[in-house]
């Protein structure tokens, strides 16, 4: 196998294994772990296996195209520094795999807490050895919502849920911000590519946007190390399963913010903006974590706080700019890694044998959990920076890195104070855990009784306490050749000359040492039994949690905020939109003649034919009279809409437009009478009596709208004025009046453009008639009228009550005789208006008609017959199927539009010539007038549909009446 | 003229014959309906398919149009449908979209209402006629069929809530509907055409006196496709209608708000792109400002949203608006990334509309029987009741909605690994990425970076809150009872999503040279109106066939 192919496997045996894992039964724990912890090994080995070819000095490279149009391919590189970090990680998994075994209960769902741990531990890798920048980004932004899985895995608990969305957020934030940095560095470099990254330090320092960049990158590299101000949710974070904590939060995932400023250090470092930035933060983690640390009741929350001291040491390190401040920060993440993985499954081992974390009740576990207890205390004396211990070494050279000057500024200066300081709060917290957990009294009420944990649990802290220790006594023979290949790949031809020795003599750093060991233990005396029973939190800070202030701002900004903004710049008011709308294209429409000189012909009073414009008159006072009623008075408004459609009728004959003017007619009558049956159901309106009691706001509004109304009247008024008088260009109606007859085989043009010039656009429009009339017959399918609409109306109450006084009449009998003679007319006018409807089709060709206009006329003839003789009447002698005709009609008027292609033509091509009947005469047979049989049986269809649902209403209100009373009173 | 040739109206002519043919057969037949409806909507997404092939089979970097002239009228004078690869594109994303949305409503929706599956086809035929048409007029009129089908589709179910949003919409749209007609006819009041290719042509030649005139009317055109697509302040009406519909309903409605988008890129880059002189670039200020001012807005909005379907209408605006301001910065890079995203959200969105419903029903068993209970109030004899045949339990019913849930999230947070952050990362690239390290990033680009990061977030936020409130929060988690071919939509819409990440690389070179094509529109032009009818045979004397 070669060293790419592994690489490969390396990424892809974590995420294959946690799909595996995801797999199994939930109660198979035992064969979940062997598989986890076989994939965990596989992994271990693969790593370790590619040291050979790292070794060399070269990377280990494998790039797969993935989108090459943006510069992001599938590349992983793994050198020396790669390599070492994927050791750490795979080692430390695979031994947290095995702890899982014994810490998680047979009652926990395993396949999910082992599949997200082995897709954790394939995403951290994949941050480790991504070769470029933007799948590194992908790589973190999946370790965060991984990782939010894992914290909230017991997510029954409220600070589990809390924690996680807290992690998240502020994580998710951070590789925002990252994934903007990243983009700004390739666009200084002209590429992601690490390598070329990697080659363009100084572009990048020079360019002016580095300083963006690096807050950007930073803010990710912050957010995921848990670095000052972005510190507060890794302490929440420790409501996770504490296997994970082991893992996440000591070795892998908080690493890697520090592991990408290590990255990109030889890039972006060695500055004075990323000196204050990185060293600020820094400083102040390794100090206030430090702090925190040392007042917390819970082991894991002091085990956080010195999570983030400790990565802020290691930010600190590497702020400075010198080459030996890398060494140290590198050196250091192995050791911290090594030894806080280790306290912390000490810390599940305690929680889990007495069942709890609380160091004011816990005491005196040395005698019954020895074995634990040494391990920790070596573990912490590791943390504590005592000798012959891994801890120590990288502390040594951070000290001696601290006393040097490297710029000169307070932070410089105030860089050895804060170090030791630092430190002594380390020994503090230290002999704290140790103290408060296996000295002193034994508590009698503890949940559990504790004893020895089974070996295995206790395997993985064995050998990581092993490796504190061999590390911290032959530092150059065990991980010297490991930390030097990091180190050359990191740092290249600037590596120092460092030594790893135990004993550098009597320096000034082992004194610093000395003073943080002994100042510390004092410090430890001093609060001993102020810590025995504080609260939790340091005192002052206490109060200023960082928790509570992150929620609140989380509230206000993404709810109460959100809230009001969507509250105060949106509506959920149809009028508002409305009016809204009618604003907006006015102001669209003004915009272009801003600033222009576009001027309008003028007005001549001489050209004005007076009957004419007395025509429009009335059709503009109809017009504006049933904008006026239209809220009170629906009746009345709809017969001034129809005064308004007249004129526009007359108009159209006027203007020589026949065919116009007979469907507009047609269609006018059709409308109004559906429109008028549907009145019948509308609920009632009050109006506010007199408009002088309209309050003024309401007084206001109304002012308004009839302001934006007139303008927007006025607008368009202009604009269609402007168009129809300026000459008319170059149109395509000149092709059209040139081509019906020869072409298109019809004298009447309106009717070949409709049916054939641009038959598409009439098949659609009837298309659209038809799905009206469906969404009619749906939605009154459902219908429940307004309860004040269910009585019979007014004028049938009124005839019905004269019948009841007048002893000569039967009730109902005046409404029934209604209209008797015109009735009877009407009756017998049906077949008449369907030869007219025939007529009309057949001539459509040449003169004003057509299918459409004929097929309204033919719905009038129904119309008439609901008229004259009421609902029950004509359902019990029609039988017509308006669907059926609507389909029909649309598969005729396709089915003639197919037929075309059978002549090798493209759909809708129209064949015309003149049949000779007798009797009849000549008809005009053009393939088009069977298109137009298809528009008159959709026409039909549709309108007659809207019809019987309109006046089958009435007769439905009983039975619903009924059935709605019948099961209120099963309900009842 | 070949067959094959014809396969180019089929999109609008397939649709339109089911939907005719469904309205013959009684609501009684619903199996019958329903495998009608589902066949013809498969042969819709393979014709789908084959013409994308079709379009994207001519010379990498040249455009491949096809030219369908109906009536055998040369453009501009008769009606021509295009294809090219934008349409195409569009095509096989809308029949995606159906057969998702079908096949989810198979489980129970199709038979709570008359005429589903034919309103549905004529929906499907509205949008493909939509994306075809290369005439102005015969667009406005697929708008119609589209929006006719829509408002009957909103009222499915009917109920209070859905009556009352969708009125709002119909009255909404009938309104933007008007100005659409007045755009119009403005436009060919001033230039003499309506056949979008001629109108490139003739547009550069408008005499200045004209020009405000054109222009007022492509603004008025403009307003009502910016309706459509929810642009503030515009598109208040969108999150309440979309959230009251039924879910296959909203989940083919995601892509309904897109073909204002679509027009909007196809028109404007045609129209008024590089070679529309005077009038070039055209609206590209104010559909910027108007798409970042939505994208703030909405992003509120989803923050704001208690329930995940409205969180989902208010995304569907953040979708919009960062199309909207990507048409706005108008260059090659940036719309191919645009239609990526467009792509992705899309499907993304429409899985999430279908998921709420799902897990709205573990939320809440009421709900589910007081949709049945609404049947029994109805007074339709003829019509099946709704049986309701539980669905299996399927063993970790919970870990697919969740598994679903969160690729749900990740898809609209845009974060990696899934396409969502592939989209976002391939406008920023265009933007200030590594493509052009010497240019200048200029303020409208980190407007657009800061919306789109911005409004990732909020994303981000609202879905995990979201997320915690339905997964984990709950005490007593009811199951809720699933059908599979209600989860098989919804999974099916991801994978696709995930299967463009793989694939990445094809994905977004079949986008580059859609944009490449619409940002070089000499092309379209020359085929519409170089494309020549089938002559008469020689033979037939007197009229012509």
């Amino acid at each position: 196998m070669n060293s790419e192919t592994m690489l490969m496997m390396l990424i892809a045996l974590p995420f294959a294994g946690a799909c595996l894992a995801a797999l199994f039964p939930p109660n198979a724990r035992n064969a979940e772990t062997w598989a986890a912890a076989l994939v965990t090994l596989g992994a271990v080995v693969l790593s370790a296996s590619l040291f050979p070819a790292v070794a060399t000095g070269t990377p280990v490279r494998l790039n797969i195209e993935w989108l090459p149009t943006l510069g992001l391919s599938f590349s992983l590189r793994m050198d020396g520094f790669a390599w070492l970090f994927s050791m750490l990680v795979t080692c430390i998994g695979f031994l947290v795999v095995i702890y899982s075994r014994y810490y998680m209960s047979p009652d926990d769902a395993i396949p999910r807490f082992y599949a997200f741990f082995l897709a954790f531990m394939g995403a951290m890798l994949g941050i480790i050895l991504s070769g470029n920048l933007i799948l590194l980004v992908v790589f973190w932004e999946l370790t965060s919502i991984i990782s939010f899985m894992l914290i909230g895995y017991w997510y029954q608990k409220a600070d589990a849920r809390d924690g996680a969305r807290m992690s998240l957020t502020i994580t998710g934030v951070g590789g925002l911000g990252l994934l903007a940095g990243v983009l700004l560095i390739g666009h200084i470099v002209g590429s992601y590519d690490l390598d070329a990254v990697l080659d363009s330090g100084d572009l990048i320092r020079s360019h002016p946007l580095y300083v963006p960049a690096i807050c950007l990158v930073l803010l990710g590299a912050f957010t995921k190390s848990a670095q000052f101000p972005f510190h507060f949710w890794l302490p929440n974070a420790m409501a996770a399963p504490t296997p994970v904590s082991a893992f996440l939060h000591s070795a892998t995932m908080v690493k890697a913010g520090v592991f990408l400023m290590a990255r990109l250090w030889p890039v972006l470092g060695g500055t004075y903006e990323w000196f204050w930035l990185t060293g600020f933060a820094g400083a102040a983690s390794l100090l206030l974590g430090a702090y925190f640390a040392i007042f917390q009741r819970d082991i894991k929350g002091l085990l956080a706080y010195s999570t983030i001291s400790h990565l802020g040491l290691i930010t600190l390190l590497l702020s400075l700019g010198s080459p030996l401040g890398a060494v140290a920060a590198i050196f250091h993440m192995m050791n911290h890694a090594t030894f806080k993985a280790s306290l912390f499954m000490a810390a599940g081992i305690i929680d889990h044998e007495s069942g709890t974390r609380d160091m004011q009740k816990l005491g005196g576990l040395f005698k019954l959990m020895p074995y634990t207890a040494t391990l920790a205390m070596v573990a912490s004396a590791a943390m504590a920076g005592v000798p012959l211990l891994n801890g120590f070494l990288s502390k040594e050279m951070f000290f001696a890195e601290a006393i040097e000057t490297h710029a000169d500024s307070i932070l410089d200066t105030a860089a050895p104070y804060v170090a030791v300081i630092a430190s002594a709060f380390a020994v503090t917290y230290s002999i704290r855990f140790i103290h408060a957990v296996f000295f002193g009294e034994r508590p009698a009420d503890l949940p559990r009784e504790p004893h020895e944990p089974p070996f295995l649990m206790r395997l993985p802290i064995q050998l990581l306490v092993l490796a504190c220790l061999v590390i911290g006594i032959i530092p150059a023979i065990t991980v010297g050749s490991f930390l030097h290949i990091a180190v050359v790949s990191v740092l290249g031809a600037d590596t120092p000359a460092y030594s790893l020795a135990v004993w550098h003599g009597l320096t000034v750093p082992l004194g610093m040492s000395v003073i943080a060991l002994i100042g510390g233990a004092l410090l430890y005396v001093l609060l001993r039994h102020y810590l025995a029973h504080c609260e939790e939190g340091p005192p002052y800070f206490r109060r200023l949690k960082g928790q509570r202030i992150f929620e609140r701002v989380l509230v206000f900004v993404s709810w109460r905020f959100a809230r009001l903004v969507e509250a105060t710049l949106g509506t959920r008011r149809m009028q508002q939109q409305l009016r809204l709308l009618v604003a907006v294209s006015l102001v669209a429409a003004a915009i272009p003649f801003y600033n222009s000189n576009f001027g309008l012909g003028l007005f001549e009073l001489g050209q004005i034919d007076i009957p004419f414009a007395l025509l429009w008159v009335i059709g503009i006072a109809c017009a504006v009279g049933a904008a006026h009623q239209a809220k009170f008075h629906r009746l009345v408004a709809l017969i001034l809409l129809g005064g308004a459609g007249v004129v526009t009728c007359i108009t159209f004959v006027w203007l020589s437009a026949p065919d116009l003017a007979v469907t507009q007619l047609l269609v006018e009558i059709v409308t109004a009478v559906l429109i008028l049956l549907g009145l019948r159901w509308l609920p009632k309106r009050w109006e506010d009596t007199e408009l002088g009691r309209a309050p003024i706001s309401t007084k206001l509004r109304r002012g308004r709208d009839l302001l934006v109304a007139a303008v927007a009247g006025l607008g368009m008024t202009l604009l269609s004025y402007a168009v129809m008088t300026r000459p008319s260009p170059d149109t395509i109606s000149g092709f059209f009046l040139r081509k019906a007859y020869e072409e298109g085989g019809g004298r009447n043009v309106v009717n070949v453009i409709l049916v054939d010039f641009r038959g598409f656009d009439t098949f659609g429009e009837i298309t659209v008639l038809g799905i009206v009339a469906l969404t009619v017959f749906a939605l009154f399918r459902r219908f429940r009228p307004a309860p004040d609409t269910i009585e019979s109306p007014e004028q049938q109450r009124i005839q019905a009550a004269t019948d009841e006084e007048r002893s000569d009449r039967i009730t109902g009998q005046t409404v029934s005789d209604y209209l008797l003679v015109p009735s009877v007319i009407m009756q017998w006018l049906f077949p008449v208006i369907i030869v007219f409807a025939a007529y009309l089709f057949l001539r459509g060709h040449d003169l004003p008609g057509g299918g459409f206009a004929a097929g309204v006329a033919m719905s009038a003839a129904f119309i008439l017959q609901y008229l004259a003789a009421g609902t029950v009447w004509v359902e019990d002698r029609l039988r017509i199927l308006p669907v059926n005709w609507i389909g029909l009609g649309l598969l005729i008027a396709g089915c003639v539009g197919i037929g075309s292609w059978v002549f090798g033509y493209p759909f809708l091509t129209s064949y015309s010539q003149y049949i000779d009947l007798p009797v009849i005469g000549e008809i005009p047979a053009a393939t088009a007038i069977l298109f137009d049989l298809g528009v008159f049986s959709l026409v039909v269809g549709a309108t007659v549909l809207m019809l019987i649902v309109f006046a089958h209403q009435s007769i439905r209100r009983l039975r619903a009446a009924k059935i709605s009373t019948t099961t209120i009173e099963e309900v009842a | 003229m070949e067959w094959r040739s014809h396969l180019l109206i089929v999109p609008i002519l397939l649709p339109l014959l089911t939907g005719a043919l469904l309205l013959l057969f009684d609501e009684r037949r619903h199996v019958l309906k329903a495998t009608l409806s589902f066949v013809a909507t498969v042969i819709l997404l393979v014709v789908g398919l084959v013409l994308m092939r079709f379009a994207d089979s001519g010379e990498p970097d040249a455009a491949r149009t096809g030219v369908y002239l109906l009536g055998n009228w040369s453009a501009p004078f008769g009606i021509v449908l295009v294809l090219d690869r934008l349409s195409a594109l569009m095509l096989v994303l809308t029949g995606t979209l159906a057969l998702a949305s079908l096949t989810f409503s198979l489980a129970r929706w199709d038979r709570i209402g008359p005429h589903y599956h034919t309103l549905f086809q004529f929906l499907l035929m509205g949008l493909n006629g939509a994306f075809l048409t290369g005439d102005l007029f015969n667009l406005f009129v697929f708008f119609e069929v589209l929006l006719a089908a829509s408002y009957g589709l909103v009222l499915h179910g009917t109920g209070i809530q859905r009556v009352r949003a969708g009125l709002h919409y119909i009255a909404i749209n009938l309104a933007a509907s008007l100005l659409f007609l007045v755009g119009v006819s403005l436009i060919y009041g001033v230039t003499g055409t309506l056949n979008m290719a001629d109108l490139a042509v003739r547009i550069p030649a408008v005499t200045p006196g004209d020009q405000p005139l054109l222009l007022a009317g492509a603004a008025v055109l403009g307003v009502a496709f910016l309706v459509k697509a929810g642009i503030y302040p515009l598109g208040f009406w969108l999150p309440t209608a979309y959230t009251a519909a039924a879910a296959p309903v909203a989940g083919i409605f995601a892509i309904l708000s897109k073909v204002g988008i679509y027009i909007l890129f196809r028109l404007s880059l045609l129209l008024f792109g590089v070679d529309a002189g005077a009038s070039a670039g055209f609206g590209e200020f104010w559909l910027f400002g108007a798409g970042i001012a939505t994208v703030a807005f909405a992003s509120a909005g989803v923050l704001a949203s208690q329930g995940m379907a409205r969180l989902a209408g208010f995304y569907v605006l953040v979708s919009s608006g960062t199309l909207l301001s990507a048409i706005g910065l108008s260059t090659v890079e940036v719309t191919s990334g645009a239609l990526y995203y467009m792509v992705s959200s899309t499907m993304a969105l429409s899985a999430f509309f279908l998921l709420v419903e799902l897990l709205d029903r573990a939320q809440d068993p009421a709900a589910d029987v007081l949709a049945v209970t609404m049947e029994a109030y109805g007074d339709d004899p003829d019509m099946e009741d709704v049986v309701e045949d539980a669905g299996l339990l399927i063993p970790g019913t919970i870990a697919i909605l969740g598994l679903c849930f969160v690729a749900c999230a990740i898809l609209l947070a845009g974060l990696p690994p899934l396409s969502g952050f592939i989209g976002k990362f391939a406008m920023l690239d265009a933007i200030i990425g590594s493509n052009k390290p010497t240019l200048d990033i200029s303020m409208f680009g980190w407007l657009f970076t800061a919306a789109l990061i911005g409004s990732g977030l909020a994303a981000m936020v609202a879905m995990v809150r979201a997320g915690i409130r339905t997964f984990w929060a709950p005490i007593e988690g009811t199951i809720p009872r699933i059908k599979l071919v209600e989860i098989m939509p919804v999974a099916g819409l991801l994978l696709l999503c995930a299967a463009m990440t793989i694939g990445g690389g094809p994905v977004l070179r079949y986008m580059d040279a859609t944009a490449r094509a619409m940002h070089a529109p000499h092309v379209y032009v020359e085929e519409v109106l170089s494309a020549s009818p089938v002559p008469p045979p020689a033979t037939t004397e007197g009229s012509q066939p």
